[in-house]
């Protein structure tokens, strides 16, 4: 112990003297320290976000929607894709009873709301009370819509409050400001508390009922799958059928959660059989497998986190060359040195512990100069630029400068055993 | 304390056959002597002294220190005899400039475990000892070269070796400190302890108790 202490010692005493060499061994290891903690704060942002995606999506998504592309050798075989009315919906919640949510929702877009004398742009929405079962990521305040809403087609909404937009640069600002339509709508609703007031939309009276706060960005799982779905006014679908906001053909999209991923084949087998039956042909349909597209997502997400995750090993080998380099001139450096403490009782084991030592303390502050850089970096630069801050978790810095302390002592084995086996009297001899 | 060589020879690589510093050197010191070794430059003197304190070894025949046969010791049990019964005062002095005079003395003690009081405690008294009282905190830049070599001499003296092996010490000295130098080690030797010395001077190897002479590799009788 007391022989680690005075090499710790002689390391400082050394570090001290060629302060330039030990400045650029250490930025060395650091650069590998700085990748290693932006890429393992990726990677896991990733997982995290896989994990509350599935919170939100369920863990067996499914959205039916009406399929425009389909190829026809000429324009008189065409066929118009019959549509996914409510009827069907009802239809298809009676013979799936046991699954967790069937969605059906339609968007009608540019409805011009008039409130309190002003009038703004915005988007409706029809939905059903089920709707409430996947967006559970806003805060509700009032009621949702219910399924005495639906029946008796009530003129009843609930608004969408937008949350602060994330930090971003001038140009998405400055694309925000030109392209957002309903930019007045939500200043309406921010600093407005609407609940309970009534609205008039394309001049038919509704009773706002509920408020669905949005949560902060930091806190939305749904930027993997990009937006889902600009919502701002949600009301029942049946009153905007009935009161012809959305025309007779005009087909539903149905989100779908099946509740159990277990039986996630099955219930796909059973959903296009119900379409094959109802339609006489699948292909009118697309049904979309949302955690397949997660599962896509994460792993693209995951490959580029391991090519920067080689780059950083890579950044933590050439510091380890460097270590090595630095720890061998110095050896020859010192071979006197080595010779006189030789002579005077030092054993191999004593040498070999004085450059490993030497080179442990080089990697230990490159690690730590390192994790503070990938610290500043990954937050307070990022955001500074403009860029979505890393999420760094408190062992990521530990585990780095471990690996960096590690990439040290693998990298001074050498250049020490060098040291060590370096004849007494011939190191004395050197000038 | 006993040295017993038998036809120690030790050659250099280098060219074909090699270059051979000594050719067959045997000789015993017993505890207590003064010996000095004397000889022409290149004469296998410092490489005798080198291979007596187990800093390098002979390439044929036979060194035993203290009953030991060195040619079977391992590298842990010569740097042990060197830390504990060996002291080396070299004519270059051979001190790390970076630490002061207290620190290069407590070298030896550092190695052999002691602790940080105990260390510099025993450190100062030797320092002491060799006459230079105040100058502990001096780095060998800034002592002079008798001083230096007072440092050199303590620090040899750290683990109170049994002997004292000393390679032209007084070599890069002026004829004050040379005496006194050689002084002190007759003094050293007076209180027991061996002192083997590498010698040029004809006055130093004439108050040696014994003298080993060595030309071109071998003992000259």
């Amino acid at each position: 112990m007391r022989a680690l202490l005075n090499a710790v010692k002689t390391g400082f005493a050394e570090i001290w003297a060629h302060k330039m060499r030990s400045v650029l061994s250490f930025l060395a290891i650091a650069a590998g320290s700085v990748v290693f903690i932006d890429a393992f704060s990726a990677i896991f942002a990733t997982y995290d976000r896989l994990e509350k995606q599935k919170e939100v999506s369920g863990m067996a998504r499914l959205k039916i929607t009406q399929n425009y592309s389909q190829t026809y050798a000429s324009p008189d075989d065409y066929v118009a894709p019959p549509a996914f009315t409510y009827d069907d919906v009802v239809s298809f919640r009676e013979k799936m009873p046991e699954f967790y949510m069937v969605s059906p929702e339609v968007k009608d877009w540019h409805d011009v709301v008039e409130y309190d004398g002003r009038r703004m742009v915005t988007n409706l929405m029809g939905v059903t009370p089920e709707w409430i079962k996947r967006d559970f990521v806003y805060k509700l305040r009032g009621r949702f819509i219910d399924w005495h809403d639906i029946e008796n087609k009530l003129r009843v909404c609930v608004l969408m409050r937008k949350s602060a937009p994330p930090p971003t640069n001038g140009f998405f600002k400055s694309m925000m400001k030109k392209w957002n339509f309903t930019q007045g709508f939500d200043t309406l609703v921010a600093h407005n508390d609407l609940l309970g007031k009534t609205l008039k939309i394309e001049g038919f009276t509704f009773t706002v009922v509920g408020i669905l706060e949005e949560l902060p960005y930091s806190k939305r799982p749904n930027i993997i799958l990009g937006s889902s779905g600009d919502y701002k006014v949600l009301a029942p679908l049946t009153t905007l059928s009935h009161f012809n906001f959305i025309s007779p053909g005009q087909s539903l999209d149905v989100s779908i959660d099946t509740g159990d991923e277990k039986t996630f084949d099955e219930s796909l087998r059973r959903i296009k059989n119900f379409l094959k039956i109802r339609y006489g042909d699948d292909e009118f349909f697309i049904i979309e497998n949302q955690l397949e597209l997660i599962r896509e997502r994460i792993g693209d997400s995951i490959k580029a986190s391991l090519v920067t995750i080689s780059l950083g090993m890579l950044a933590f080998i050439a510091g380890g060359i460097g270590i090595m380099n630095v720890t061998l001139a110095t050896v020859f450096a010192r071979t006197k040195e080595i010779g006189i403490r030789r002579a005077i009782g030092a054993s191999r084991g004593d040498i070999m512990l004085q450059f490993i030592v030497e080179a442990v303390m080089l990697g230990l502050i490159g690690g730590v100069l390192g994790s503070a850089i990938g610290w500043l970096w990954g937050g307070p630069v990022k955001i500074m630029v403009g860029m979505d801050p890393s999420d760094i978790k408190a062992w990521m810095p530990l585990v780095s400068v471990f690996i960096a302390v590690l990439t040290a002592f693998v990298f001074a084995i050498y250049p020490a055993w060098v040291a060590a086996g370096l004849k007494p009297a011939d190191a004395l001899r050197a000038e | 304390m006993s040295i017993r060589c038998v036809d120690l020879i030790k050659t250099y690589e280098g060219g074909k056959a090699g270059w051979p510093a000594l050719r067959g050197v045997s000789f015993e010191i017993k505890a207590g002597e003064f010996v000095a070794v004397t000889g022409h430059s290149g004469c296998g003197k410092s490489t005798l002294l080198n291979i007596i304190g187990l800093l390098d070894e002979p390439t044929a025949g036979q060194y035993e220190f203290n009953g030991r046969n060195v040619l079977s010791m391992s590298d842990q049990e010569r740097s042990g005899a060197r830390l504990g019964e060996i002291g080396f005062v070299f004519q270059a002095f051979h001190l790390l400039n970076r630490l002061s005079a207290l620190g290069n003395v407590c070298l030896p003690l550092m190695y052999a475990g002691a602790d940080s009081a105990e260390m510099k405690e025993r450190a100062a008294a030797l320092l002491h000892k060799v006459g230079l009282k105040g100058k502990e905190r001096k780095t060998p830049l800034e002592l002079s070269g008798g001083e230096r070599q007072r440092v050199a001499i303590a620090r040899a003296l750290a683990n109170s070796p049994k002997l004292l092996l000393a390679d032209e010490p007084t070599g890069n000295l002026d004829s004050v400190s040379s005496r006194e130098i050689v002084d002190m080690l007759f003094g050293l030797n007076a209180e027991g302890i061996t002192v083997v010395m590498v010698t040029h001077d004809k006055e130093i190897s004439a108050r040696a108790r014994r003298n080993i002479r060595l030309r071109d590799g071998r003992l000259e009788e």
